[in-house]
């Protein structure tokens, strides 16, 4: 078996024993999710506040996604690593071993390394892909249509995270997914209400 | 020095890894021919299994490290054959 394989063989061992699949499909759909909501937030309140330079725009939306990538990282490394920690312990409990240095406690090593570069991922790259039109603003006539097409790449994001959801619930893609783009929608609206009385 | 021909053994496990797994680990180990693994007892997190192996060359340590490295704790060796053949306990008045 060469390394790679060898390593595949691993992962889907551990991914067995700890369960690391589940979870992070969790953990991405769900921060992905807040990505882009986060991402709206900053580009309607952009929009609002009258910013029409997309330099402005890239660099709030570009450091809101690196501090989001780094709360998603850190947060989900210290929360699985003690969720994990207790569950190790509570095993242990009744084997009466220390599994630490056995597949078990390998696996849950790699779940929290997995889970936590997932939960940073996930809404670091959602978000920047909302944010894809700014960078390609010179293209466009007016900043506004960067705005329309980042809003628009929002919805689409939202979209395909909801069909996304449809696909693991066997459920209905289309419908879960219009469900994700109202949440996207009445984000978009309240900020845009907020930039009327402004 | 005689070869271990069968070796039945009680054994504390998690869960997971399966037997599935550890059936098939154990299989994979030299000098193994056949594994067999039936649980006696379960609770919430741990099962007790009795494990019989037989191979022309069982190698005992190699079998208690792929239990151990998969979260198992052996209780007890309960039978052991070793030598040119498998041979099954002699039946006594006793029995």
């Amino acid at each position: 078996m060469g390394f790679f394989a060898r390593k595949l063989h691993e992962l889907r061992e551990y991914n067995n024993i700890a369960n690391i699949g589940e979870i992070a499909r969790r953990y991405f759909a769900m921060n992905a999710f807040d990505g882009v909501l986060t991402i709206i937030g900053v580009l309607m309140g952009n929009y609002a506040a009258h910013v029409r330079d997309a330099k402005v725009v890239i660099v709030t939306g570009f450091s809101t996604c690196i501090a989001m990538g780094i709360s998603g990282l850190w947060g989900a490394y210290m929360t699985e690593s003690a969720e994990r920690k207790r569950d190790l312990n509570d095993l242990e409990n009744h084997t009466l071993t220390d599994l630490s240095n056995t597949k078990i406690g390998r696996a849950s090593r790699v779940a929290v390394v997995v889970v936590a570069v997932v939960d940073g991922l996930a809404p670091f790259l959602a978000a920047l892909v909302v944010l894809l039109p700014f960078f390609f603003s010179d293209l466009l006539a007016d900043v506004v249509f960067s705005y329309y097409a980042s809003l628009g790449m929002a919805l689409a994001v939202l979209f395909a995270l909801g069909a996304f959801l449809g696909k693991v619930s066997k459920g209905n893609l289309i419908i879960s997914g219009l469900k994700m783009i109202g949440a996207g929608l009445v984000s978009i609206l309240l900020s845009y209400f907020l930039g009327v009385e402004h | 020095m005689g070869k271990v021909r069968r070796l039945v053994l009680d054994v504390l496990k998690p869960l997971e890894p399966t037997i599935i797994e550890l059936a098939q680990q154990l299989s994979e180990l030299s000098g193994v021919e056949a594994v067999n693994i039936s649980i006696y007892e379960i609770d919430r997190r741990v099962e007790n299994a009795k494990i019989t192996i037989e191979g022309d060359d069982v190698l005992y340590d190699s079998v208690v490290e792929t239990i151990e490295e998969n979260g198992g704790t052996l209780h007890s060796i309960d039978e052991v054959v070793a030598g040119k053949m498998i041979i099954e306990d002699a039946e006594t008045l006793q029995d």
